[in-house]
């Protein structure tokens, strides 16, 4: 009989945080400059620099610590960790190992209902508890560029210094189903903090995947390895699938799994051992004699407290006791911070939330997904989006038009009002240019006035159509109905 | 010679008859030079003289002397900036190789402070490779000798320093004591040199050996161009996390005589086994003087002196280690020729940029911290720190100033140091605890050994206590006047 | 001389502090890290029980800089000292990952 084999992964999750300079030196921490363009002295490395902490860094820290349960660790220290290579320009990374700013937290994650004898809670699912083992703060590295021509690496220290936490996870995780929804929970929580973006595409949010597996029922972990170089969720769900595979076969053939570093290369699908004996994985740790200690006190841990946003949970409750909205658009809406932002300030701007949410729920997320974007990339203001619901509310336009200048207020953020005066798109109220074209399209369509006439009803569709396109839209297609019946 | 009698005045006494008009800044920059052509060749203080910047810079300075917008007391005075000290546009090499070719792209901000005070930078002087040495004689660009006897060496590694203000090559000089860099060469060579509190003098722009030790200091002609030059330089630079914020930092105020009742300790054990007789005569007749003049001297046992050495190797040696790293060969320095592996590379470089002292601080700093080892000798390092900071701690609750010795020793010949590593390490026995604990110390002639080699006091402070130093310092430099 | 350095740890130590040693070198560096070992094992002497490791002398703490950029284009002063450089870009040997 073949043994059956539970897999035991841990998380190491870097997260970029949203400041608007380095964590050492007061260099811009923007994307896109030519490389070396946000750099200075203290971030490539020079003699003689020396690194001042950014404080934004620890409260964003210390309110991700927060959000997920931790203790915080009033007085922390940073490390240097020692190793060399060229996106490392000290060859340290200033880090934390002794004294991390957080420890010993946890996240509930929302599962789909299975079958696997977890305790059900809620209308959504199972949930379960995902502990976190630290929080830490460290500096991010320069990025690589590969040049096949000179056969050489070139080194771009832009992203070096760029803050960073490391959140490290206890190995409570038994699946990819549960490693994404762990992923996302982070996710949510830090964009509600506002602490980063968490877009793993760019990379200002990268998974590290410990993975061990045992047979079920066994007490002891087996030996675990590292896989980096994870981009997406498709390809965390990948690597895992392989990992778990590749250890099971080596487990069955008896042979080893050798405690690793392994690389996870996206096109291939597969994983191979970053192996050097140049890199002895001995990092010689020891705190930072350039910096000074932090000592988080309970007037500034309090302070962070009180500036902690709403949450997704409380959120929900507080939208099903005032808004009059679906429980699934609820649901939608607060899944993004940046959504549920939108959707509250047109609110306040005195839409109605029935409208705001149906709005979001169809037009807004069909183009998303169209476009492939994410709710964080919706950019129109809540002013623009509660013009044009007021102009449709208000029947200036009709509810054609109003799709249409949505399309164009999500791409380019246009006051409603003012396009719909500029572009003619008033709906025609005007009763004599209306019966005038009415006429005309009746005479032009003997055929389907006839079919009306023989009591084919959907005829009137047809003409309906053909006169609403001989106003160019701008009719009001229940008083076009009515005027066509009249006159027929 | 008029230029004789330029280089015979003290720092501050330069600028006084510059504002004054009675010499041109020009004028002491060119003295300053005549007296390196005559005296460098043989010395070689220097590793890098910028004599037209100096100039070009003295022209500016005497415009704004003349103008009245510079009025402070080091205006127009030729310095000598050690070679560990980043200077924006001037060559900076910590002596090394692997930074033959090394232009800073900022001036460090003590630099900084001293060309605000309308200084006028000379040169660079010659150092131990990254400060590592007690002799200047692991300096990358050949030794420098000592000026009273140029068979001996000036004692390091600011000896380049050292040597530059007692041939008259300078002025004054900044130097950099890790673990007695500033005080044993100004000992060796007869001059002042002054180690502040830790956190007094920003770091920034010092090319760090041993972070948590490193302080930058004065080397100078007398007390009161030391207490002006460290008034100068000591700020409270946000750049530098662990730069104190103090507001006693008018150290020329206590240019005072005065040691009534000022009690003073001399540790036994500075004086016990090691030390030369005619060292320990001169110290004891210093303690002498300073009782004449009306302070309480008394010896004591300050504890764990012995201890002190290996404590100060174990986290020097931990710190350099970790940054010496970013001398690797690919953003600045020495890159060694022709080599396509990037771990090669980094060998190469670094085993032909380095010289022998570096690289045996660099390897026992890295053993240290290593896996399975970094309890047993970091950590308890760490420790030890902490008792020599609460023995010294206890010291100061009895008495305002210890009194001891610079170095065992005058100055060795050329050449005796380097064979026997560990031995060399001794020599460092009185200074180095100073830097364990962040204290402030001076050093001040207090005579010379048979062969005419100076011999230099030690005074120890208090945390933070410089202006009582200075104070006893300066009284005693009175002695004779 | 209770230390001895053998092979395999000196070797060791050229990885993490990434030196090259030629073979009379290497005989010296093995003496004079026991030596220098032998001479630290002093401090074994002293009970250090219940004391805190001493990482800076003074207590001081929570040293910031406000989240405000200062610092802008230096590029051209980065790359002044590079031994080569390509691109605005520092040059380096093949890496063997991206």
């Amino acid at each position: 009989m073949a043994k059956q084999y539970e897999t035991v992964i841990g998380l190491e999750v870097h997260v970029e945080l949203a400041t608007k300079t380095k964590i050492f030196c007061g260099c811009s921490t923007a994307f896109g400059g030519a490389p070396n363009t946000h750099t200075c002295p203290v971030c490539t490395g020079m003699p003689g620099s020396l690194p001042v902490l950014n404080k934004q860094v620890v409260e964003y820290a210390v309110g991700v610590g927060l959000a997920t349960n931790c203790t915080i660790t009033r007085y922390c220290k940073f490390d240097r960790k020692n190793y060399f290579y060229p996106d490392n320009p000290q060859n340290y990374q200033i880090s934390q190992l002794y004294l991390p700013i957080c420890r010993d937290g946890y996240v509930e994650i929302e599962l789909p209902e299975s079958g696997d004898g977890e305790s059900a809670t809620g209308a959504t699912g199972r949930t379960k508890k995902i502990g976190i083992h630290e929080i830490h703060m460290e500096e991010d590295a320069g990025k690589l560029i590969h040049d096949d021509w000179e056969g050489c690496s070139l080194v771009d220290y832009n992203r070096s210094g760029v803050p960073l936490i490391e959140i490290v996870s206890e190995p409570d995780m038994r699946s990819a189903e549960e490693v994404i929804a762990y992923l996302e929970k982070l996710r949510m929580l830090i964009q509600y903090l506002g602490a980063s973006d968490c877009k793993l595409q760019e990379g200002s949010m990268r998974a590290d995947v410990n993975l061990s597996v045992r047979e079920v029922g066994a007490k002891e972990f087996g030996t675990r390895t590292e896989m980096k170089n994870l981009n997406s969720f498709r390809a965390i769900a990948h690597a895992i699938e392989g990992e778990r595979a590749r250890q099971i076969d080596l487990i069955e053939s008896g042979e080893a799994v050798i405690q690793e570093t392994r690389r996870w290369d996206d096109t291939k699908e597969t994983s191979y051992a970053m192996r050097s004996k140049e890199d002895a994985q001995d990092y010689r740790y020891f705190p930072d004699p350039d910096l000074t200690p932090l000592c988080i006190d309970d007037a500034w841990l309090e302070s962070i407290r009180a500036k902690q946003p709403e949450f997704r949970e409380e959120k929900r409750i507080r939208y099903r006791e005032t808004f009059d909205i679906p429980d699934y658009d609820i649901e939608i809406i607060t899944d993004s911070k940046h959504m549920a932002d939108i959707f509250e300030a047109t609110v306040a701007l005195g839409a109605q939330p029935k409208k705001v949410s149906n709005w979001l729920m169809v037009e807004t997320l069909r183009i998303l997904k169209e476009r492939g974007l994410d709710p964080e990339d919706i950019a129109f203001s809540p002013e623009h989006f509660a013009a044009l619901i007021d102009l449709t509310e208000q029947k200036v336009i009709n509810s054609t038009v109003a799709k249409e200048v949505f399309e164009v207020l999500f791409d380019e953020d246009i006051d409603p009002v003012a396009y719909v005066e500029e572009k003619g798109l008033r709906t025609v109220n005007d009763e004599g240019a209306l019966r005038k074209t009415v006429e005309q399209v009746l005479a032009e369509n003997p055929q389907s006035v006839e079919d009306y006439h023989n009591g084919k009803e959907k005829a009137i569709g047809f003409l309906v159509g053909q006169t609403m396109k001989a106003m160019r839209g701008k009719a009001d297609p229940a008083a076009v109905n009515k005027l066509l019946k009249e006159l027929l | 010679m008029v230029s004789m009698d330029i280089l015979d005045y003290t720092a501050v006494e330069l600028s006084e008859k510059i504002k004054r008009g009675e010499i041109k800044v020009a004028e002491a920059v060119e003295a300053v030079f005549g007296q390196i052509s005559d005296t460098e060749e043989d010395l070689h203080c220097y590793v890098t003289l910028e004599k037209d910047k100096a100039l070009a810079r003295a022209a500016q300075v005497q415009e704004k002397i003349d103008a009245g917008t510079l009025t402070g007391p080091l205006a127009g005075v030729p310095f000598a900036i050690k070679d560990n000290l980043c200077t924006k546009g001037t060559l900076t090499t910590c002596s090394s190789k692997i930074l033959e070719n090394f232009v800073p792209t900022f001036s460090a901000e003590a630099v900084l402070r001293l060309e605000e005070a309308g200084a006028v930078v000379i040169g660079k002087t010659n150092m131990d490779e990254f400060a590592m040495g007690s002799t200047t004689e692991t300096s990358y660009f050949g030794v420098t000798k000592n000026p009273r006897n140029t068979a001996h060496v000036p004692g390091g590694s600011s000896g380049g320093s050292a040597a530059a203000v007692a041939a008259r090559e300078c002025f004054a000089a900044l130097g950099s004591d890790t673990g007695g860099s500033i005080r044993q060469p100004a000992s060796y060579c007869g001059v002042v040199g002054m180690k502040p509190t830790y956190g007094t003098v920003s770091r920034y722009g010092l090319i760090a050996y041993g972070s948590s030790l490193d302080q930058i200091g004065p080397l100078a002609k007398d007390v009161r161009d030391c207490a002006v030059i460290l008034e100068t330089i000591a700020s409270h630079d946000i750049k530098d996390s662990t730069s104190m914020n103090r507001t006693d930092t008018d150290f020329s105020s206590a240019l005072t005589e005065d040691v009534k009742g000022l009690r003073i300790g001399i540790p036994r054990d500075y004086l016990g086994q090691g030390l030369d007789p005619e060292v320990r005569d001169a110290v004891l007749a210093a303690a002498e003087v300073f009782r004449k003049k009306g302070a309480i001297v008394e010896e004591f046992d300050l504890s764990l002196v012995e201890y002190a050495i290996p404590t100060y190797y174990t986290i020097a040696a931990a710190e350099a280690s970790s940054n010496l790293e970013r001398f690797d060969g690919i953003k600045y320095g020495y890159r060694a020729p022709e080599v396509d592996d990037l771990h090669l590379l980094y060998k190469r470089t670094r085993s032909q940029g380095f010289g022998p002292e570096v690289k045996r601080r660099i390897m026992l700093g890295s053993f240290v911290l290593s896996s399975g080892y970094y309890d047993a000798y970091y950590l308890k390092a760490l420790r030890v720190k902490a008792l020599i900071k609460k023995a010294f701690d206890e010291a100061f609750a009895k008495y305002d100033v210890i009194l001891g010795p610079v170095a065992p020793t005058t100055a060795p010949k050329l050449g005796e140091s380097l064979s026997d590593p560990l031995k060399m390490y001794l020599g460092d026995i009185y200074t180095i605890s100073v830097n364990l604990a962040g204290l402030p110390g001076i050093s001040i002639p207090c005579g010379e050994d048979a062969d005419g080699l100076p011999i230099g006091l030690q005074l120890i402070g208090d945390c933070f206590q410089e202006k009582t130093l200075i104070r006893a310092a300066y009284t005693y430099e009175q002695r004779g006047k | 001389m209770a230390n001895v350095i053998d092979d395999a740890t000196i070797d060791y130590v050229g990885i993490l502090a990434k030196l090259e040693l030629t073979g009379e070198e290497r005989e010296q560096a093995k003496k004079d890290m026991a030596d220098m070992l032998d001479y630290i094992d002093k401090l074994g002497e002293l009970d250090t029980t219940g004391v805190e490791p001493m990482s800076h002398v003074f207590p001081v703490q929570n040293v910031f800089r406000e989240d405000v950029v200062t610092n802008g284009d230096a590029r051209e002063e980065m790359l002044a000292n590079a031994p080569e450089e390509k691109d605005g870009m520092f040059m380096a040997p093949q890496t063997f990952e991206g």
